[in-house]
């Protein structure tokens, strides 16, 4: 009953082409034309929009070549809610397909149906159910209303996409993530009248056949350990063993297929042919895996935070001269060089205690307060932008922290770091000032709170007891989350890093 | 000397670790204290026992079986002394092949015994007295375990032995009397028991191989049973002497009665403690919990980052195919690769005859955790190859969720369970369920037949052959 989509022909020499990205994921309901998948031939790139209402199975991952023709997905008929958002009314959509379901009940045979938390808008991610209409063992008609969902945005009631005898997998009061199973409908035999009364019986042996298998993406233990290494979870990986258990060679194709299509990649794009005939080069590389899923934080971070900077600007005088004083008895002493990674590290650990919010997270309707002050910092390897973290920095000393960062900067650089070392963190120091800049709004770390940026340091006129004197400047910038954080505690907290930075002795003395 | 990995010991675990390391391109050394290379289970463990069992099982055979095959013998005769020769043949054999695969992989294998000096360092005290010190980026303890003895057990290495001692005996004991019925009590009493003399088995659990799941130590206690030997259950040793020809052992029954048994060997085998005597784990700070060796569960590592350690010396179950694993798994994860060990799915085995093996969960453990389960058994006697060889004793039991029908233990008794248990595990890991066994074909005649057998009777109940 499900629709399989084929690759189209997109032009009269293209053989082949490439899955560049899966605009939708597996599960997800698309509705007709709406662009599910984009594909690359080695001539052009173009969208490939869905065939039908209905939710999406896919075939063919991100990387493999198909040939034209061959299948790279199937849509399946479902019912839903419809994807408009923010109406608080009643929505009903009627699915394309819904006759299919019917055909099978008159062919008398059972199946039993999951209906799924249909796409309901584009941020919501959740639905609570507010109200069960129907029980477990009703008899429901095709499009009678079952359900009543709510999200953060909207009431709607959800229909029926297919007549037969129901199971109602998720209670009310329970949240359940869009694509997740609401109930199933077992179909066929005389069911499709709402009149049946012995269909209770068929449900009692059917369910099994159709639910996901209890294996279902367990990993062989060669697969376990290419995932391990991978860093890739169960549910990254489809599996294509019996009962959906993953193989070696799905662990394999997971993870190496970005690799796998760097040839196609490599390739010289040929949309110059009809244009001028000089040589204008431009060059497509497929973007790792690292760089999609910095892609993915950083945009979501954008979306889902209430993000805002505040600024100030600190007077390094001071640190300055007291490295100078100290810089080699420090190295003697520590076996370690003072620089001025230890002083905002710990000016921060010390203003993050003073105000705890913006060491907080929110999970789910929660604040999270932490007690320490774990420090991620923002490192540029050659892999991309990594974050390892100095765990509690509240206790150690300048040296320890030094040493800690040079021991992490080192291992960033020979792309040695582990996910323990890299997770965790509880608030986030980036200095894009390396690099020469002079000012920028930096992105939160999430699901932390706050970020701090620190910029070069020019020397700039100031005007110090009514005269100017030429100081080295450096801005600072606190990129912070609003949700949580006040403008009250934000800048409050950037003035008491700025005061511990601009007198170091405070941080001795806890003042 | 500057080593990527110095392991310490070369048994199972150790060796292995040694290659594996080898392979992933590191300079490698292995240090062994004594002059044979394989530790406990290849000098005087797994292999030499299982060279002496399948040694007195012939013996059994020639005995009380060949007669019913057709085969007339003249008197037969039981030699002890050249059974332990061939014995010491067999674990020369593989003490040799050992030494070729350290020459084989450019392992460097020192002799000595190795200690600690600081988290780098290992000392090596040669048996010439000399002294040769070797660092390590990475050191692996792999020292083992030792039989336990208890003070009032008064070992004297002659009547009253160990396991080390039950395998080079020079004469036949009349009434060998053997205090633990584990693994190792069972699978050396039933040695003497096969050879002629007379065994009495004390254990303070209330049955044999206590670990593994009822039914095992009650089928093993009637095949054992029918060799002569006695029990005594329930029963705690508060004593034992030697009285210079005899050997005797005082103890405690359940209802506080004392017993006293007189026999003239007394093999003790209540268990095994690791081994990290003068290894100076002091002076690097590694600590231990009762003689075991505290290790990070996902690295192997010890509190010291570089210092590793595997096998009898941490926690887990003693056997060598663990230790292996474990290796391996050390010398992946120093090489920055993330192994995985599954610990419940290591086999159990026990090399009597009948043998006993098994895997997962026991039926006790599975009504403990309150997982509903449903259980399915085959025995050998309806098997026409166990028919054909006179090896009728044992059964396949399998546990499977009620549920989903995975598979969540196997529990063999019988001829060559040992061998058998292997497809369990290759399932297990898969996540198969009892069903899918079933659904797999099995060759005729062959002892695995029963393994497909108890999967359909777990299944739904419908064994073909039953």
């Amino acid at each position: 009953m499900a629709i399989d989509m084929k690759v189209p022909s997109v032009g009269e020499s293209v053989t082949e082409v490439t899955i560049a990205a899966w605009v939708k994921k597996d599960g997800d309901f698309v509705k007709m034309d709406e662009v599910i998948c984009e594909l690359e031939s080695d001539k052009a790139t173009f969208e490939l929009p869905a065939e039908a209402d209905g939710i999406l199975r896919i075939i063919g991952k991100e990387g493999d070549t198909l040939k034209i023709g061959a299948a790279i997905c199937s849509i399946e008929p479902q019912n839903a809610a419809s994807s408009e958002k923010s109406e608080p009314l009643p929505l009903e959509v009627k699915p394309a397909v819904v006759s299919e379901p019917v055909a099978a009940a008159e062919g008398q045979k059972v199946e039993v149906l999951e209906i799924k938390v249909p796409t309901v808008g584009e941020s919501i991610t959740e639905v609570t159910i507010a109200n069960w209409l129907k029980k477990s063992g009703d008899t429901v008609g095709l499009d009678e209303i079952i359900c009543e969902l709510e999200s953060d945005k909207a009431t709607f009631e959800l229909p029926s996409p297919f007549a037969g005898t129901l199971t109602i997998i998720a209670h009310e009061g329970s949240v359940v993530a869009i694509g997740g199973a609401l109930a199933s409908v077992t179909v066929g035999g005389a069911v499709v009248t709402p009149s049946a009364t012995s269909v209770v019986e068929t449900t009692a042996s059917a369910p099994a056949a159709t639910a996901g298998t209890y294996a279902e993406g367990h990993p062989s233990p060669a697969a376990a350990k290419v995932m391990a290494e991978k860093g890739l979870t169960a549910n990254q990986v489809s599996g294509s063993g019996v009962g959906g258990r993953i193989t070696k060679e799905d662990a394999q194709k997971a993870s190496s297929a970005p690799a796998a299509s760097a040839p196609v990649a490599t390739t010289t794009p040929k949309v110059a042919e009809t244009a001028a005939k000089e040589e204008r080069g431009s060059r497509r590389e497929k973007m790792s895996s690292l760089r999609k899923t910095i892609a993915r934080r950083l945009v979501a971070v954008k979306n889902e935070t209430a993000m805002l900077t505040t600024f100030n600007e600190v007077d390094m005088k001071p640190i300055m001269d007291l490295r100078k004083q100290y810089k080699d008895k420090f190295k003697d002493t520590h076996g370690v060089g003072l620089g001025f990674m230890s002083f905002f590290t710990k000016a921060c650990s010390i203003a993050l205690q003073d105000f705890p919010v913006v060491n907080a997270f929110i999970d789910g309707d929660e604040v999270v307060y932490n007690d320490f002050t774990d420090i991620s910092i923002a490192v540029s390897a050659p892999r991309g932008l990594v974050v390892p973290v100095i765990r509690n920095a509240e206790k150690m000393s300048f040296a320890q922290i030094e040493s800690e960062v040079v021991r992490l900067a080192l291992k960033a650089r020979d792309n040695k770091l582990t996910l323990d070392e890299m997770t965790g963190g509880t608030f986030t120091i980036t200095n894009g000032g390396i690099f020469g800049s002079m000012l920028s709004t930096p992105i939160i770390n999430a699901p932390q709170s706050a970020i701090l940026g620190m910029h070069n340091i020019v020397e700039r006129p100031v005007a110090i007891n009514g005269a100017v004197e030429i100081r080295p400047i450096m801005y600072v910038a606190l990129s912070y989350d609003h949700r949580t954080i006040d403008g009250k505690d934000s800048v409050g907290f950037l003035v008491r890093v700025k005061q511990l930075l601009e007198d170091p002795m405070r941080m001795l003395l806890q003042v | 000397m500057q080593y990527d990995v110095v392991v310490i010991g070369s048994g199972p675990g150790g060796y292995v670790a040694a290659i594996r390391c080898s392979q992933l391109g590191f300079k490698t050394a292995l240090i062994e204290k004594y002059n044979a290379m394989g530790g406990t289970c290849l000098n005087v463990g797994c292999i030499p026992s299982k060279a002496l069992l399948d040694s007195s099982e012939h013996f059994y055979n020639a005995v009380h079986h060949f007669e019913e095959h057709g085969i007339t013998t003249g008197k037969v005769k039981a030699d002890l002394s050249k059974m332990i020769e061939r014995k010491s043949g067999v674990v020369k054999k593989m003490n040799d092949g050992i030494t070729y695969l350290m020459k084989k992989n450019k392992i460097d294998v020192k002799n000595g015994f190795g200690s600690f000096v600081d988290k780098n360092t290992v000392k090596i005290a040669k048996e010439d007295g000399s002294e040769e010190q070797i660092t390590g980026k990475n050191i692996i303890i792999a020292t083992g375990s030792k039989p336990t003895i208890l003070p009032f057990m008064n070992y004297d290495k002659t009547r009253i032995i160990t396991s080390t001692e039950a395998l080079k005996l020079q004469e036949l004991p009349k009434h060998l009397v053997v205090i633990g019925a584990g693994v190792i009590g069972a699978e050396l009493g039933s040695v003497y028991a096969r050879l002629g003399s007379k065994v009495t088995f004390v254990e303070f659990a209330d049955g044999m191989i206590p670990t593994m799941d009822k039914t095992m130590g009650k089928e093993l206690q009637k095949s054992i049973k029918k060799l002569g030997a006695e029990f005594y259950f329930n029963t705690k040793v508060s004593l034992i002497e030697n009285l210079g020809k005899e050997v005797k052992i005082t103890a405690e029954d359940k209802q506080g009665k004392k017993v006293e048994i007189l026999g003239d060997y007394c093999l003790v085998s209540i268990g095994r403690r690791p081994y990290v005597d003068n290894l100076n784990l002091e002076a690097v700070g590694v600590t231990t919990e009762r003689g075991k060796v505290l290790v990070d569960e996902h690295t192997l590592q010890t509190n010291v980052p570089n210092i590793y350690a595997i096998g009898d010396v941490v926690r887990g179950a003693m056997l060598a195919h663990k230790a292996e694993e474990e290796g391996v798994f050390v010398a992946e994860i120093i090489a920055g690769q993330k192994p995985h060990i599954n610990y419940n799915l290591i086999p159990g085995v026990v090399y009597t005859w009948p043998e006993v093996a098994a895997v997962g969960k026991t039926e006790e453990e599975l009504k403990a955790a309150g997982i509903a389960y449903k259980s399915g058994s085959f025995p050998f006697k309806a098997l026409g190859r166990a028919t054909a060889s006179g090896d009728v004793d044992g059964l396949v039991k399998v546990l499977a969720d009620k549920n989903t029908d995975e598979i969540l233990g196997v529990h063999i008794i019988g001829a060559r369970a040992a061998d058998m248990i292997g497809e369990a595990v290759t399932a297990m890991e898969f996540r198969a369920s009892a069903e899918d066994i079933s659904r797999i074909s099995h060759a005729h005649p062959t002892y695995l037949e029963a393994m497909k057998e108890a999967c359909l009777a777990a299944t739904e109940n419908r064994a073909i052959h039953s």
